[in-house]
């Protein structure tokens, strides 16, 4: 029987937290066989990360660890200073969370890659300058990224080459253990399903073992052998890939797998995960009625640095009407935030008109001031989306006053029902900061609904949110059409959202439409090459799915 | 409704809340809390003076000192060239000395924070042209332009106020900019501009509570280089020659030649009385940016 590479016991982590400890991991045991696969699951505050960053212990001063780490059979708890700098990097390493600002933007990333090969010569000896430059470039080559790019700054590259560099840096030194926290969060659908396939390539050809740290179950299911699910700082759920997704046991890993719907799975049509059952569609629906928000050959353009001209919306045409979800599908830079701000008459179009109920929104004035009226915004982030100073109350007044609504009180309340945040006093008075990430957003919904719109434009109103609370917001969503009728735009590069509460689908890229109808028509059957590989970078899909693919 | 409380009353609440952990935050620091407390008792004195001297001692025919006599039992500081209580000067200074600074830096503050947020705010060539406006301000050497203000404009406590203000706004201009800038990067700005606010919306109800802070520990700061700028225009005689000042009694000190003659109770009080006030604002002022800043923090 050989060691494992990696063996947790009983391993307890509490944060000092003013003069109480918060325990951030209970009782965890791991073992991760030499060339295994792991993948750890969680909402953030499940203490993922903490389990992870222990292995190295790579965590805050104020974290009390208890229990024994065993990597490669030796005690990380136990060692001292420079036999664990040893250890960093030359055995384990990690890929850290959020490429964008783990690299040092001021050095070149050849360098930054060689910093781990200086400090840890693999051959115990200092390597000379031209040793360093054949294994960076041999880095780069084996994560795909031509050797040239190693005098590049982290600004020239995109995300997906930046999170290319930090995997090539994980690698510098041959380690045997790999950690990724994240590695694809804020990656767009096709260069994660790049990402993924080139770690577990790495992975598998040179038999390293691999945590790898999600809040999204399916990444996990399509790169690992193992799945670990964590919750409240224990381990809920732990077993092979195929039967945690197939056949998941506890509670939150179902939440867990149905906040991530698979697309063509009739399960999950119109049913967002949710604890409140959803009313029932209204018998009376009528499929489509009158466009009540149109673009009309919108275009936008902005000038970069160089003063060269981009077209971030480039002729558009998309209505939405009464009564309808409509998705607007992209990857980032795709130019669907422009749209949605020139829609909102936040940006001003080159040429092409916005008509709301068939008529040309005005350029400003009262007719602008009562567009706005009908016509409401809903942020990504709820966080910074909140004047940190305002209470709920004030957040939600802010609109119904700018506008000298009558009764602002019971307007107030009657929005935070909406959004249901009920009762509506218990929030009334609370801070942003003391709300969670989900209500923060009901809060937002709410200011919007206060003003009783009949469009809600939502700019990826769950990217930021935890899976769980993500099945809520959407839900509320379908709830709000169902019941008041309310239209909406949502905007978001997960087809899996689609899928879940959207009518129509607008496939949007480098500024065009490429693709627009009903979702089971564009989802099921894609026209568009670009919507085919969305669909096909989908990781880990569904049987249903991939007959529809052959 | 099960609380009584209205939406009002809990925003107040919250006020007083946010207000208390301020000054806790404050008097955590003992320099700042040691500076607010030796100027409000600056404060209160010049305040108070009226009660509790006789500004008849000011009046060069009413002396009763020798002159230029050295610190004695009765004249604690010595006396003048014309016998007065340099004592009885160098307090009675403190009230224009005050004054002015206050008056003064609220000005430049005022004139600042407008600038400031309407660069930012509207930006495009409003900034442009406020931005080079102050850039102007900023190069030109101020105290040669409070000199040349206090020269044209008649001679009066007043106009040194206003050639003090008009000449300190432009670092309180440029620091309001960068802060509203800041915050009008914010998303919740995004928000409220959807919600259908307009630019005074967006100004009064975010932006302005945003920069407050910022500007009242500015404020403070602004007040001692007042004061001191005070001191410099009425040291050089441009100043309002009927007031005593402690520029004045430094000035009279100077051509009466009591510094030759070594008198040097005519110099000292009134310097240090300088230096205090101004150490004493720039501590409040010190503290109350840790506490606002966030950046220096910890």
């Amino acid at each position: 029987m050989t060691t494992p590479l990696l063996q947790l016991h009983d391993l307890n982590v509490t944060y000092a937290v003013g003069d109480t400890d918060v325990p951030a991991v209970r009782g965890v045991d791991l073992t991760l066989a030499p060339g295994g696969t792991l993948g750890v699951a969680g909402e953030s505050g499940s203490g993922k990360s903490t389990v992870a960053m222990s292995v190295l212990r790579l965590l805050p001063r104020t974290a009390k660890i208890t229990g024994e780490i065993l990597l490669d059979g030796e005690d990380v708890t136990a060692m001292k200073w420079g036999r664990l700098r040893a250890v960093r990097w030359a055995e384990a390493s990690v890929v850290f969370q959020g490429a964008m600002h783990a690299l040092n933007p001021v050095r070149k990333i050849g360098e930054q890659i060689a910093e781990p090969l200086r400090l840890h010569p693999p051959s115990g000896k200092a390597l000379t300058d031209a040793e360093v430059d054949a294994r960076v470039a041999e880095l780069l080559t084996q994560v795909d990224l031509p050797p040239g790019r190693a005098g590049a700054y982290p600004h020239e590259l995109s995300g997906g080459q930046k999170q290319r560099v930090m995997i090539a840096m994980a690698l510098a030194c041959s380690p045997r253990l790999i950690i990724a926290d994240e590695p694809t969060t804020a990656l767009d659908v096709i260069v994660q399903a790049q990402v993924l396939a080139l770690l577990t390539r790495l992975v598998a050809e040179q038999r390293i073992g691999l945590i790898m740290i999600s809040h999204d179950l399916s990444v996990l299911a399509a790169t690992c052998e193992r799945i670990a699910v964590m919750y409240d700082g224990q381990i809920v759920e732990e077993g092979p890939s195929t039967e945690v997704m197939g056949s998941p046991k506890h509670e939150h890993t179902r939440a867990l797998a149905a906040a991530f719907p698979t697309v063509g799975d009739p399960v999950s049509r119109f049913a967002p995960a949710t604890s409140t059952p959803l009313p029932p569609e209204p018998p009376d629906r009528v499929a489509s009625g009158e466009p009540l928000l149109a673009a009309e050959n919108l275009r936008v353009s902005f000038r970069d640095r160089t003063g060269k001209r981009i077209d971030a919306v480039a002729g558009v045409d998309l209505t939405v009407s009464r009564d309808e979800i409509v998705a607007l599908v992209g990857q980032s830079g795709s130019g669907k935030t422009t749209l949605a701000r020139t829609l909102l008459g936040l940006q001003k179009p080159d040429s092409g008109v916005v008509r709301y109920a068939g008529k040309p929104v005005p350029a400003g004035g009262a007719g602008r001031k009562a567009y706005r009226r009908q016509v409401q915004l809903v942020l990504q982030d709820p966080t910074s989306a909140l004047n940190p100073a305002h209470t709920v109350y004030e957040a939600v007044a802010e609109g119904p006053r700018i506008h000298r609504l009558a009764d602002e009180r019971a307007v107030v309340h009657r929005a935070l029902e909406a959004a249901e945040l009920r009762p509506a006093e218990k929030y009334a008075d609370r801070l942003p900061h003391q709300l969670s990430g989900g209500q923060r957003q009901r809060v937002v919904i709410a200011g919007a609904l206060a003003l009783e719109p009949s469009v809600v434009v939502a700019d990826e109103p769950v990217a930021s949110l935890d899976a769980s609370v993500r099945g809520e917001i959407l839900a509320l969503l379908l709830r709000l059409r169902r019941e008041l009728g309310l239209a909406a735009l949502v905007i978001t590069h997960d087809l899996g959202l689609a899928w879940n509460i959207a009518d129509r689908v607008a496939v949007m890229y480098r500024g065009e439409l490429v693709e627009t109808g009903t979702v089971e028509q564009v989802l099921l059957d894609p026209q568009h090459e670009y919507t085919k590989s969305l669909l096909a970078a989908l990781p880990g899909g569904t049987a249903q799915r991939r007959t529809v693919e052959t | 409704m099960t609380t009584a409380e209205t939406p009002r009353q809990i925003a107040w609440a919250r006020r007083r809340a946010s207000l208390a952990r301020t000054w806790r935050e404050f008097a955590a620091q003992r320099t700042a809390l040691a500076g607010l407390v030796l100027l409000g008792a600056t404060v209160l004195v010049a305040l108070l003076l009226p009660l509790i001297s006789d500004e008849s001692g000011l009046n060069v025919t009413k002396a009763t000192g020798q002159p230029l006599s050295p610190p004695t039992g009765e004249f604690w500081l010595g006396t003048d060239n014309f016998g007065r209580s340099v004592l009885l000067m160098t307090v009675w200074g403190t009230r224009i000395s005050l004054l002015v600074g206050f008056s003064a830096a609220l000005l430049s503050v005022v004139i600042g924070t407008l600038i400031g947020i309407t660069a930012a705010h509207f930006g495009g060539w409003v900034s442009a042209t406020l931005l080079r406006f102050t850039d102007f301000f900023l190069v030109l050497p101020s105290l040669i332009l409070a000199i040349a203000l206090s020269a044209v404009l008649p001679k009066g406590v007043g106009t040194i106020i206003v050639a003090i203000g008009l000449t300190a706004w432009p670092s309180t201009a440029r620091l309001v900019r960068a802060q509203t800038l800041t915050i009008e990067s914010r998303p919740y700005i995004e928000r409220a501009h959807a919600l259908g606010g307009g630019h005074l919306h967006v100004i009064g109800r975010h932006v302005l509570p945003g920069v407050m802070p910022l500007v009242l520990a500015n404020t403070t700061l602004v007040v001692g280089n007042a004061v001191i700028a005070d001191a410099t225009l009425s040291f050089l005689g441009v100043g309002d020659p009927n007031s005593v000042t402690w520029g004045l009694v430094l000035e009279s000190a100077l051509n009466n030649g009591a510094i030759s003659r070594g008198a040097w109770w005519n110099v000292l009080p009134p310097g240090i009385a300088i230096v205090l006030v101004v150490l004493f604002f720039t501590l409040v002022g010190r503290g109350l940016e840790t506490v606002f800043n966030p950046r220096l923090k910890k």
